[in-house]
């Protein structure tokens, strides 16, 4: 298409792909290589926006990541996007987009009442004005303020309708952040010295710089096409580097190109994590602006935009266009405008002497030499700007855009987040870093080498230097580059003090004045006044700006900028959606699951299950809520025979001579005296004398052991072991390993599990006589090696038997077949768990990292003889105080109470203060009511006792007898039978 | 139909579960050099830490110091792994353990050119040949989960947990299938490079 502001064709436009689009409400037409900016701009849009605070009107500034001023919304089937950046947004076909913070429209906006009444409202004025009443804040003034300020709106709900997105892990020799001249430059160098190379460019192509100047297109071209031929380089376009995080680690953002995005699976952005030996920061300098009244107004705009927008995209910004500058650089602009048959009404240049000011001159452009901007007319957008000689009469120019530079800032965000210090350059009047060599280095324009030649000679020279540091030898990349045009340097030139609002900031609408006014109320050092006004915050970051407002500060302060310096940059360089960051573990991939070897047959047995860390374990095999089903699964066991999967247990073994004595040392009680074939129950203890976990092991030979551990605590007492074991048995002689993942175990109990296990297992007497409680031995089940122990959790007679997994389903139908005489029935972690707190076994409820082993009932297990961990600090007085919450049982008085986890227990119902809490309940099974097990402080002098049981929330508040923990079988006869 | 081709020439995804066997040895003290001994009289080079020693159709890894995992296709007998660690049990004279860990883990098969760009996706450490040749292994994590990864001469083995194998494997297939058609391969193609691809 062709308009007014098209002129021809540019560098990434394609004028045979027209696209339409609408922007509120209107439909229009771009090309594709359009940004959503340079579509609007083409058609002649110059009002985009309101302001933040004052809803100014405002117009596109720049055109790129650092505009301040051009965030729309984006329209989506999935909803609402605010703050969509129009100048890096790609058009695309039925784009809808949408002006925002404004109401009830773009033209008029009640809002900008704010304006009028703007030296009622300055930056601060807030946090004096809404002192008082206290109460109002919350409930009246922040409301206000918020529906006022912010900048954009979210959706109210935000539904499963985030894109997806995933993150990549990057390697390289060298991460070479930009690809403009230095960065291609030293990328080129780099990779011919035989290094792996990454080079990010947060544009849509490579080339930076090179892109606005048809003299380096030849050398742009070969420099791509031998960096994409080259099986060392990895070039990635729309990527932006995020954080520069020390030790080579750096986070970047890549936005993927539409049709990459629809082979990904829809993932739109691409977190791409960075771990670099050197890095190479060639990411350039930013154009900044100049305060001066009404230098936000639509049509005023950057000078390097405007050359950017008609190189890139063939649109022109206006059609009458003025410059405001104080170097050579923004000339350039003026110079393609004119060539491109635009009339340029005049330069206003705040200097006397610039070559490019001859050159402007004898190219027929009138430059005013010595002046300064100091008004602009029009309110949509602009009409004419009013300038003046320093104490001259204000003369006036008719213009419809105003195109402004004040120098360039090298981009030193990531350089400061690696720790550069920051050197102050009068020659362009900015910091420039400096990088610790061992980390990397700064290259080209950013760090103040301005001109594409010097900063290409200055990326090869320093892409040499990094290839020679990491011990290779570079080739000379090809030279000669294009020469630059002679120019004069900048003088600096941060403010037009004239009345009127004069912006430092226009995403956040804070003027000169303000800056001044932090300065007044003591606000002075720069990380203080950014807080004060919001100076250089939000999704720009106040890059066209930030410097301007620290010297603005400066002035006020009386020192040089060098001395005031600037905010510290922190992560991210960019606004960054959370979805990026999470990438693809989202939802059901958050974590991930762990499954028992028996889990499709679970499923297949109807079983509920239930998350117990990451494991998925069977609950109940049943879809009927409430106890009964869980019930009916405990009677059984209690009366027939059950088979439960205790899979998840820990499993580890300890092998080696001097494996007992490793144990006796993790353990409280003793392990070395066990005899081969026998299991026994231990307690470990944490260094503070605190219970760790508990579990049986079973010594299978004289040199290796195998020991259980909670499900819950596996990782940790692996990891508790091998500590011990490097840092306090480095002399013993053993070896840990866990084979949690080897062994399914089932465990089979009940009054029938002997004759099951007879049945399953022929070849092993299993009398009591032969096989009596706590034995262990290895044996085969259906021809398959195993492991039989004798061990109970449930407080029943029963078997625990192991098996490798891949062979579990055999087993545990070979267990069922064998047991289909006794009617064995599978049951889940809710029947275990009821059938344990009757018996008064304990679990992570009661092990829950407060308790002692004297809390516990187990003091008596402590080994008197030899050293183990925990043993000094288990015998603190505080540990053995009377007053300690100890285990009981708790029975409700009236037995058609119920109880709850987590009641207090009160010394009848007015006490104020809890005597301890109940950890666990169920109703019985031997038995009508519940009951429960309890830490409660005392406890064991207790018994007999009644208290109240609490539960506040539920408005339940029965009375309980406080009873002995083992509420089932105390002599131990059943599981001895 | 099928037409042999080189695994690298493939422009696609290879990937298969692969029923393994795996023994671990650890040595006790002074028992690396015994176990070295008895490894070379069988032509099976324990590898040092870090590496993996290729015996076509088995392998020996090593990563972590003073342990070796020997891992190798599943043979029909039922006692195989355990036969094969008693192999090794006897060798290692009591200074080692000797375990069967064939059901402690889930065995993956990964190939073709886009496997590091896939294994990228969840996997911190630098798999590029010139860091990770063939004949590298090391333990770390991938789509959060432990993952042991030895380089072959065409494609990755990778070893999980068999209790996160089924997290791992709908990860990677979910990964992989961005990179286009999968195809199932076997090991004995990722120690040749030779592999049966369906003629399309």
């Amino acid at each position: 298409m062709r308009g007014p502001a098209r002129l021809g064709a540019g560098v990434l436009t394609d004028s045979s792909q027209p696209l339409a689009f609408v922007f509120d409400g209107k439909s229009l037409r771009g090309l594709a290589g359009d940004t959503l900016a340079s579509a609007l701009l083409a058609n002649g849009y110059r009002l985009i926006g309101r302001s933040f605070k004052y809803h100014r009107p405002r117009g596109i500034v720049t055109a790129g990541p650092e505009e301040p001023c051009a965030l729309v919304e984006l329209i989506t089937a999935a909803g609402r996007e605010p703050n969509q950046l129009a100048t890096t947004l790609p058009l695309r076909e039925g784009l809808v987009a949408q002006s925002q913070h404004r109401w009830p429209s773009l033209r008029f906006d009640a809002l900008a009442v704010n304006d009028l009444c703007s030296r009622f409202l300055p930056a601060g004025f807030y946090y004096k004005t809404f002192m008082a009443p206290a109460w109002a804040w919350e409930k009246v003034f922040e409301p206000l303020i918020r529906r006022a300020a912010g900048l954009g709106r979210l959706e109210a709900t935000v539904g499963d309708h985030a894109d997806p997105a995933e993150i990549v892990h990057e390697h390289a020799d060298v991460l070479v952040v930009g690809a403009g001249a230095a960065g291609l430059a030293a990328a080129l160098t780099l990779a011919s010295g035989g290094l792996r190379v990454l080079l990010l460019e947060q544009d849509s192509i490579l080339g930076g710089g090179t892109l606005l100047d048809a003299r380096w297109t030849a050398w742009r071209e070969r420099a791509v096409a031998t960096l994409r031929a080259s099986a060392l380089v990895r070039c990635l376009a729309r990527t932006t580097v995020l954080g520069a995080y020390g030790h080579g680690v750096f986070g970047a953002l890549e936005t993927l190109a539409p049709e990459e995005s629809v082979r990904f699976g829809g993932v739109r952005e691409r977190l791409r994590v960075i771990r670099a030996r050197r890095v190479v920061l060639a990411c350039g300098a930013i154009e900044r602006l100049i305060a001066f009244p009404d230098n936000d107004r639509p049509g005023v705009m950057l000078a390097g935009a405007a050359l950017s927008y008609l190189r890139r995209q063939g649109v022109t910004v206006g059609q009458r266009p003025v410059f405001f500058v104080n170097n050579d650089e923004a000339y350039e602009a003026a110079f393609a405008l004119k060539a491109a048959g635009v009339p340029v009404v005049g330069v206003v240049d705040a200097r006397s002497e610039s070559l490019a000011a001859d050159r402007a001159t004898a190219a027929g452009i009138p430059v005013f030499r010595d002046c300064a901007v100091e008004s602009v007319s029009g309110g949509a957008g602009v009409t004419a700007i009013g300038f003046s000689k320093l104490g001259g009469p204000r003369r006036r120019l008719v213009a419809d855009s105003l195109l402004v530079s004040g120098g360039h800032s090298p981009y030193a965000v990531l350089a400061t987040q690696l720790g550069a210090a920051l050197r102050w350059r009068e020659s362009i009047a900015a910091f420039t870093p400096e990088l610790d060599p061992g980390l990397g280095v700064v290259a080209g324009a950013a760090r103040g080498i301005f001109g594409l030649g010097r900063a290409a000679s200055d990326g090869a020279r320093l892409g040499a230097q990094v290839a020679r540091a990491l011990a290779t030898a570079p080739a000379a990349v090809e030279t000669p580059f294009p020469v630059d045009p002679p120019s004069t340097p900048l003088a600096a030139l941060w403010e037009v003090r004239r009345p009127g609002k004069s912006f430092v900031d226009l995403q956040n609408d804070v003027t000169a004045n303000d800056v001044r006014l932090a300065h007044q109320e003591g606000y002075e050092h720069v990380e203080h006044m950014k807080r004060f006004t919001t100076h250089g915050m939000a999704t720009d970051q106040g890059r066209i700006g930030g410097l301007v407002g620290c010297a603005i500060l400066a002035a006020a302060r009386g020192i040089p900028v060098a001395q005031a310096g600037q905010p510290k940059p922190r992560p991210y360089a960019q606004p960054t959606p959370f979805a990026a960051l999470a990438g693809g573990e989202v939802r059901k991939h958050y974590r991930p699951q762990r499954r028992l070897p028996l889990h499709i047959w679970h499923a297949a047995a109807g079983a509920t299950f239930v998350s117990t860390g990451l494991w998925l374990r069977p609950l109940v095999y049943s879809a009927t809520p409430g106890w009964d089903p869980v019930l009916e699964e405990a009677r059984h066991v209690r009366q027939g025979v059950g088979i439960t999967d205790v899979s998840t247990l820990g499993k580890l073994e300890v092998s080696g001579p001097d494996a007992g004595r490793f144990l006796d040392y993790i353990y409280a009680n003793t392990f070395s005296s066990l005899a081969v074939g026998r299991a026994r129950y231990g307690i470990m203890l944490r260094e503070d004398g605190m219970m760790l976990d508990d579990g049986t092991t079973a010594r299978l030979a004289p040199n290796q052991f195998v020991l259980t551990t909670t499900t819950a605590n596996t990782a940790t007492v692996l990891e508790h072991m091998e500590f011990q074991q490097q840092a306090h048995c480095g002399r013993m002689d053993l070896l840990i390993s866990d084979v949690t993942d080897q062994w399914a175990q089932f465990a089979v109990a009940g009054p029938r599990a002997r004759e099951v296990i007879a049945a399953a297992l022929p070849a092993v007497d299993v009398s009591n006589e032969a096989f009596p409680f706590m034995a262990a031995a290895s044996t085969d089940l259906a021809g398959i090696p195993g492991r039989l122990f004798r061990i109970s959790f449930s407080g029943e007679l029963a078997y625990e038997i192991a098996i490798p997994a891949r062979h579990a389903v055999e087993a545990w139908q070979a267990l069922l077949e064998a047991g289909r005489r006794w009617d064995i029935r599978p049951y889940g972690l809710d029947a275990l768990n009821s059938l344990r707190i009757e018996k008064g076994h304990i679990t992570g409820a009661e092990l829950n990292g407060n308790t002692s082993a004297a809390d516990l009932g187990f003091g008596r297990m402590l080994k008197k003889q030899g050293d183990f961990v925990g043993r000094i600090l288990s015998q603190r007085p505080g540990l053995l105080a009377a007053e300690r919450l100890q285990l009981v049982g708790i029975r409700p008085v009236d037995p058609s109470r119920r109880l709850r986890n987590g009641m207090q227990l009160v010394d009848g119902a007015s006490a104020q203060a809890s005597l301890g809490y109940i950890t666990s309940s169920t109703p019985a099974t031997q038995s009508s009511g519940w009951l429960g097990l309890a830490l409660l402080s005392g406890g064991r002098a207790r018994l007999g006792q009644h208290l109240v049981a609490s539960s506040p929330i539920h408005a339940d508040h029965p009375a309980v007898r406080v009873v002995s923990p083992h509420m089932l079988d105390p002599e131990n006869a059943r599981v001895r039978a | 139909m099928s037409a042999p081709e080189r695994v690298a020439r493939f422009a696609g995804v290879l990937t298969a579960p692969w029923s393994a066997e795996v023994v671990e040895i650890a040595a006790l003290r002074g028992g690396t050099a015994v176990l070295a001994r008895f490894g070379a009289s069988r032509g099976e080079a324990l590898p040092a830490l870090g590496q993996v020693s290729l015996i076509p159709p088995r392998l020996i890894l090593s990563v972590r110091p003073g342990r070796w995992l020997v891992v190798g296709p599943a043979e029909a007998a039922a006692g195989s792994p355990a036969a094969r660690a008693e192999i090794w049990r006897q060798g290692a004279q009591g200074c080692a353990a000797v375990i069967d860990m064939s059901s402690a883990y889930a065995a993956f098969l990964l190939g073709g050119p886009p496997a590091l760009e896939i294994l990228a996706r969840g996997c911190r450490i630098d798999l590029h040949p010139r860091e990770f040749p063939p004949g590298s292994a090391a333990a770390t994590v991938v789509a959060q989960v432990p993952v042991i990864i030895a380089a072959l001469p065409f494609g990755m083995l990778l070893l999980t947990p068999s209790s996160t194998a089924r997290h791992f494997q709908e990860w990677l297939e979910a990964t992989a299938a961005h990179f286009g058609p999968p195809a199932r391969l076997s090991v004995a193609e990722l120690f040749s490079g030779e592999v049966a691809i369906p003629a399309r």
